[in-house]
Parts: structure tokens; sequence; C-alpha cells
């Protein structure tokens, strides 16, 4: 998994690409706790550009769950972007009840 | 060996009212279109190959029991749910034919939906059979004595007739059982805990995980269950809730969910998922569309990995091993 994170003043997007399955979920658990704890301390909302990867499996969306309630409601956490098959799951594991997932980043905050 | 499921419903026993069974009928009256059949044999095998399993079947509404049949000397059966009437009635007309009268029973844990059926196990009112009860919970015996005081049944577990024996078993440590080698794992449910079973013959393997939660805070722990399921042959777990379910309305009720057991199978190298303990408020349709989304998932996350074959348990089923 590669990982970027961008401030554009409007919202921190964090970009994960590739793969979060059993072998890459310790690090996007890492990498997304330090951006939660970012968009809370600039008091913004954490979009997760999802455009670049290619699936997550239950660990990863575990690790959603851990950073929302990282979050402790101080911010609102995006999905954004998924491909096809991420859609799919996120409908099959019920994900997209638990988060609000957007077509496009710039849909949030601004 | 053999797998046979006689009871795969969660929590609560239940049966479809009879609308459920009329729209049944109904929606297999309209894929036939007028078709006539020259018998019932036809006409059975028209619905079993072009109606959805939802529509000529059902998943059945038993609670937790499932047999596995590997030895001719006994009978192994986890847990002892609702669906273990039937499997006593069954086991009673094997013996009338010559099948020993023993049995070995592995209990996941005591709660009610896997003890329930006891009481209503006929071969435990027969003299001369043999029950042994295998256990992680050394309260095994005071629950299955507890469910038939006065209060809650008119029959008292010491006018029982068969000779019945209760064993504990440490996790990790393997012992032999039935001609089967048995290991056991901790899992997390609620607040007692309960325990997976794997059985092992002839270099087969065979996994029972139910009422097993996999839950997000601690996902460190889950490497034991890849190592507990590694390669088996057959693995069945409990499905009860979506992914999304099990980690906020129902977390810490102790259930496992679909995606989580995919995954865990995946990274065991397991062979076939049987997906288990279905959702009493679910209809067959319900639980029909959470297996082919399984379906769908494992396609979506397999990777370069072998297809892991899936399965959706029902009352009934048989799986040859
Ligand atoms: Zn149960």
């Amino acid at each position: 998994m590669d990982w970027r994170l961008s401030n554009d003043g409007a919202r921190l997007v964090a970009q994960p690409a590739g793969r979060v399955d059993e072998e890459s979920w310790k690090d996007f658990s890492a990498r997304l706790t330090a951006a939660v704890h970012e968009a809370v301390e600039a008091k913004l909302p954490l979009v997760i550009d999802l455009s670049g990867l290619e699936y997550m499996t239950s660990k990863g969306l575990r690790v959603l769950t851990m950073a929302k309630s990282e979050a402790k409601g101080a911010i609102v956490i995006h999905l954004a972007a998924p491909n096809a098959a991420m859609k799919r799951i996120l409908a099959i594991s019920r994900y997209n009840m638990l988060f609000p997932v957007v077509d496009r980043v710039d849909q949030v905050g601004g | 060996m053999r797998v046979r499921f006689w009871g795969t419903r969660g929590s609560l026993p239940v049966a479809p009212h009879a609308d459920a069974v009329l729209a049944k009928v109904a929606r297999a009256l309209m894929i036939a279109r007028g078709r006539s059949f020259a018998d019932q044999d036809e006409a059975t095998a028209f619905a079993r190959e072009e109606t959805e399993f939802a529509t000529h079947a059902t998943y059945g509404g038993a609670t937790a029991c499932m047999e596995i049949e590997a030895d001719e000397e006994a009978f192994v059966v986890c847990d002892m749910g609702s669906g273990m009437r039937e499997f006593g009635v069954n086991a009673l007309r094997r013996c009338a034919e010559g099948h020993p009268r023993l049995y070995h029973v592995f209990l996941s844990h005591p709660n009610f939906d896997h003890v329930m059926g006891f009481p209503f196990f006929r071969p435990a009112y027969e003299t001369g059979a043999r029950i042994v009860i295998h256990s992680g919970h050394p309260d095994a015996e005071a629950a299955l004595r507890r469910q038939q005081e006065a209060i809650c049944f008119p029959v008292p577990f010491e006018t029982l007739r068969a000779k019945i024996e209760f064993v504990t078993h440490p996790p990790d440590q393997p012992f032999e059982a039935a001609g089967l080698t048995v290991s056991l794992i901790r899992q997390a449910h609620a607040t007692r805990g309960s325990y997976g079973y794997r059985f092992e013959r002839d270099g087969k393997a065979v996994v029972y995980s139910t009422d097993a939660e996999h839950g997000a805070e601690d996902m460190d722990a889950e490497g034991a269950f890849e190592t507990f399921f590694a390669g088996a042959d057959l693995v069945i777990c409990d499905t009860m809730y979506s992914l999304g379910d099990a980690v906020s309305l129902k977390q810490d009720t102790g259930h496992a969910s679909n995606v989580v057991a995919v995954d865990l199978c995946h990274a065991a190298g397991a062979k076939r998922l049987a997906l288990f303990h279905h959702e009493p408020n679910g209809s067959d349709e319900d639980i029909q569309r959470m297996f082919y989304e399984t379906l769908r998932y494992e396609e979506l996350v397999r990777g370069e990995r072998p297809p892991l074959e899936v399965l959706c348990a029902y009352d009934g089923l048989e799986v040859e091993v």
C-alpha cells in the first residue's frame, strides 16, 4: 500500500493506493490514526480518497471503525471515489451505512 | 469424513409462516410459466435446477447442531441446539441397524441456543447409551442440569437413563476422541467466551468455529485463528451479522461476519467455508442474499490465491470432506 496525505485548506485528504489487506492493514492503521489527529488539530474533515485503492479487506474496514472512534466525534471521516470493487465491498459489509460515501473528494468541506 | 447439519440457525429456533411457503410456491409457478411435468420427479428436478434455493427450499430454523460422521464406533456432534432433537431420532434409527450407542458431543459454549436440544435428545433417555460431553467450559454440566430443573422442564436431568459424562479440556492440548484428533481454541463471545474445535483424521481437517467475535480492537488476535484454520478442508463459521452491524449495533454480542470469515479462511489457506449460525430475523431470501454477497466478496479480495469455495449451511445439508 502507498499513502499520501495532503491539506488543501478545506479538507485533509488521505490517499491510500494498492490494497489494504492482512499484509498492509497495520501500516494503514498507523497512518490513518496520525491523519485523524492531524484533521482534529486542523478542525478539518478527513476524506479518504479511495480512487487509487484496488480493494480493502475486513481488516482495513475495521481500521476505519477504529479511526472513527479515535476521532471521538470531533471530525467526520468521509470515503470518496471508490472504484467498482470497493463500492461493492462497502455495500456488502454495510460500511456504506457507517460512513458517508461521496463520488468526488471536492464534495466534502470547502 | 462427512459433515451433516442438523441445525444452522443462531440464537433462537424459527419456522417460516404459511405466507412465506405460499410465496415460494407462487414464485416457482411463475418461473414454470405453465410448463407441464410428467411426474413429481420431473417437477422436483425443474424446481431444483431452474429456481433459486430460497424459492425451492429453506435454510431451516433449528439452532446449532452439526454431526461429523468419521468413525463407525461413535457419533460425533458439535453443539446441542434444537437441531439435536432430529439428530437423536435419526441416530436411534441407525442404532437399530447396529451403530454403537456412543455419542461424543463437543460444546462451543453452554448458551441456550447451543444446549436447548438436549432435553429432547431421545438417546439420553435410553439405558445403554453413553454420552460424553466435551467442553472448554467447566460448568457445562451445571448448565445442562439447570435447564432441566422443575421450573424450566418436566423431566429432571437425574432421571435420564443414558450414562452421561462431562470432560473439560484446556485449549491448546489436543486429544483423541471417536477416532479424531481434536483441538480447541478460545474465542471471544460475550462475557464468558466460547470454544472452536478442529477435528482431524486421515489428513483431513474440519473446523467448527461458531459464536466467535472478531472485533476491531484486537485484530492481532486473529493470527491464532489463521493458524487454527490452516489448510482446513472445511471451516464452519458463524456469519450472523454484516461486518458493519458486528462493529456497531451488534458489537460485543459475540458474533462474526461473512467478510471476516472469508478473510480468515483466505489467510489460513482453507479450502471450503460454510456460512453458519444464521440470524433468526433473516428470511430465506435474506440468507441467500448474504450468501451471494459472500461469493462476490470472496472473488473481489481473492487476489492471487486459489478460490475459496463458499457454502451456505442449511438444515439437512451434507458435505463430503
Ligand atoms: Zn449461538
